[in-house]
């Protein structure tokens, strides 16, 4: 039995939840901050820059939230078990790959071909976990050495060709909005913010994973096979970094090699910036689901607003590690203020 | 009051059928967008200025994604868009997986060529501008050859896989090889090194296990051909012959103290300058003329080479000139051959 002090998704307070109205409570989670933020964000660029708010704005930047979202949820999948995954982009990418080399060369049909990329991500995760789970490594060093292996033995196979005889109904999926503006890939990821959500809420693997991450030991003598649910934590994050990689996909309408840079390593940054952002604790044991979410919003609403107020692009990147370390300080500021006054 | 309003937005509409509904001049906004940062594409950034000033468009402005990564590119161009910008010259990212993004600034209401790099078909860019890189890379070799007296054996040092010209090259460069009959072989092509660090680290690699069996070398990509370069002057032995890309002045300095035997130029500040001349006249009312004289490659049926040629160490100080000849003489095909205006 695990008990609720050692597992916390993002709307449980670990103490004093019990005497706070649901309103308190929210307005106290980590995500409230980041709703502020974005919420201001929005309004000073809607108001000073004349095309922010137009429809094909608003879709490109929920499109890109969708897929970063997605990427900061692989990493989250991990984050949850006090390790990382520096391969996520690697896994990704392969993944995809896969996927391409199924429809193009293979002839599969789309409705296996999604299925079955998602699966081989999850296998690569489980070669992640399985290392060190029996090794005793940190993940940090071998997920490093697995993002090279995994990367190079998909070039090597692929001799960097892109695949791009996709269906149509893939670029269809990528380019397919509602209402004029919100764009398909960032419904979908709500949708999966959503199971992810209730899976470490109401089942028993996802309580597992944050009671293992929390103290694994503690987790080990309630009975929980910690070796499992690491390898567990690392198929998910595989299986999510394939569903990214395939979001890609489906925006570029090919799978192709150089989709995250140079061995999968652009999609680091808003690996760790979403979960972070969003209130997931790098030490484990603590997920949030929907901060991530909020966090990818964060970031995209910001890059985009520099991007038209013309910025150079390359200080945005200058831009987003401000903005991290500023959000991260905020967000311990308020955890002190709300600890003085005995809510939290 | 009210009525003089009414009879100037009637006669602004008025104004504005008689022209067709075109645009151009001040409204045109031109973005000028590489793959990536990379030195071959700095004199885009002259090309628009330069463009701005000569033809009176709105804007000419060159702008780099912070990396080599299509959907960073692909970011920069929504939020162009979104700014204002009307006229792409884009350099593909990839030649399928710019389509798509292509598609929804034309969708929006820009219009798009491909620059130096071709999308393929079929393609929503208008169609594309660039170095015939397979024609180049043949005629590069070629030269090369001939500076090794017509035999030995060549190394191939040439850019990145994901970039859609370095296949035609690598063909290209085989192809002239063959063409000796087996005088002249090609022992290794060593590929996705246009930076400088595995520039350094595969060529140095390369040459200190091999400098004894090559005898001549071919680059087509600016970094390896600068890498090249400096290698060769280190060693000091001339009896390598090389033959490079580009007009780097580590290259075009090799070739006046002879350890380079030549370079295969590019005309990158032509692209931009004509490119952005191209499309302010369509937003002008111009039209593409059905019966344009387009080349083929790999990617497109609608290819329009911007100009290549060869440099030795006679026309080191006065390449300049023959790049400007070129670039003349495309812009009045423009005219001729390509556009239709009223």
């Amino acid at each position: 039995m695990i008990s609720s002090h050692t597992t916390n998704t993002s709307d449980t307070m670990p103490v004093a939840a019990g005497r706070q109205s649901l309103v308190q409570r929210l307005a106290f989670s980590s995500e409230f901050g980041l709703m502020l933020l974005i919420a201001l964000a929005v309004v000073i660029f809607a108001g000073t820059l004349p095309g922010f708010t137009s429809p094909f704005s608003l879709f490109t930047i929920g499109r890109q939230i969708g897929i970063d979202t997605m990427i900061g949820l692989a990493m989250m999948a991990v984050i949850v078990s006090g390790g990382l995954d520096l391969s996520v982009g690697a896994i990704g990418v392969c993944s995809a790959m896969a996927f391409g080399w199924l429809m193009e060369r293979a002839g599969v049909p789309l409705y296996l071909g999604v299925p079955l990329a998602v699966m081989f991500g999850a296998g690569l995760g489980f070669i992640n976990g399985a290392v060190v789970v029996r090794s005793g490594v940190h993940s940090f060093i071998i997920t490093l050495a697995s993002m090279s292996i995994f990367f190079g033995i998909m070039i090597f196979l692929s001799q960097a060709q892109a695949f791009r005889g996709m269906p149509p109904e893939v670029l269809g999926f990528g380019k397919m909005r509602f209402g004029g503006l919100l764009s398909a890939l960032l419904v979908f990821s709500l949708v999966v913010c959503t199971v992810l959500s209730a899976f470490y809420r109401f089942t028993s693997l996802g309580r597992q994973m944050l009671a293992a991450g929390a103290n694994p030991r503690a987790a080990e003598i309630s009975g929980v096979r910690t070796g499992r649910v690491f390898i567990a934590c690392h198929m998910l994050t595989g299986a999510l970094a394939a569903i990214a990689g395939l979001m890609i996909t489906a925006r570029t309408g090919a799978a192709v090699p150089s989709m995250a840079g140079h061995l999968g390593q652009d999609w680091l940054l808003p690996a760790f910036l979403a979960p972070v952002l969003g209130g997931t604790l790098l030490s484990g044991g603590r997920v949030a689901v929907f901060g991530t979410f909020l966090g990818a919003a964060l970031v995209n609403i910001i890059t985009s607003g520099l991007l038209l107020m013309r910025v150079g692009e390359f200080w945005i990147q200058a831009f987003l590690g401000l903005m991290l370390l500023a959000a991260v300080l905020t967000d311990r500021a308020r955890h002190k203020l709300l600890q003085r006054r005995g809510m939290i | 009051m009210k009525k003089t309003t009414i009879r100037l937005a009637l006669s602004a509409a008025t104004l504005a059928l008689t022209a067709g509904l075109a645009f151009g001049g001040a409204d045109t906004k031109v973005a000028l967008v590489p793959g990536g940062p990379h030195p071959y594409f700095a004199a885009w950034e002259q090309a628009g200025a330069d463009a701005v000033k000569d033809f009176g468009i709105g804007a000419g402005d060159y702008r780099v994604p912070q990396k080599w990564e299509l959907s960073q590119q692909s970011q920069l161009l929504e939020s162009l868009l979104t700014q204002g910008y009307n006229s792409f010259l884009i350099f593909p990212g990839d030649a399928v997986g710019t389509s798509p993004v292509v598609q929804e600034l034309v969708d929006n209401g820009g219009q798009a060529l491909a620059l130096a790099g071709c999308l393929k078909d079929p393609t929503p860019a208008l169609f594309c501008m660039g170095t015939d890189t397979g024609n180049s890379a043949y005629l590069g070799t070629k030269e090369l050859i001939k500076a090794m007296g017509g035999k030995g054996k060549i190394a191939h040092f040439t850019g990145f896989l994901v970039d859609p010209n370095t296949q035609l090259r690598i063909d290209a460069v085989q192809k002239a090889a063959d063409e000796t009959n087996g005088a002249v072989t090609v022992m290794q092509v060593i590929a996705d090194i246009d930076a400088p660090q595995p520039a350094e680290e595969k060529i140095n690699a390369f040459l200190a296990a091999n400098a004894a069996g090559v005898d001549g070398i071919v680059t087509t990509a600016w970094v390896p051909a600068v890498t090249a370069a400096n290698s060769l002057r280190k060693i000091g032995d001339k009896r390598i012959k090389m033959v490079g890309i580009d007009h780097d002045e580590v290259v075009i300095k090799a070739i006046k103290d002879g350890f380079v035997s030549g370079t295969m130029l590019q005309n990158p500040y032509g692209q931009g300058y004509i490119g952005s001349y191209v499309l302010d006249k369509l937003r002008s009312g111009c039209t593409i003329k059905a019966d344009a004289p387009w080349k083929s490659n790999a990617l497109t049926t609608k290819f329009v080479d911007s100009g290549t040629v060869f440099v030795d160490a006679a026309q080191a100080d006065t390449y300049v000139d023959a790049m400007r000849g070129i670039s003349k003489t495309l812009m009045a095909s423009m005219d001729k051959d390509f556009l239709a205006c009223k």
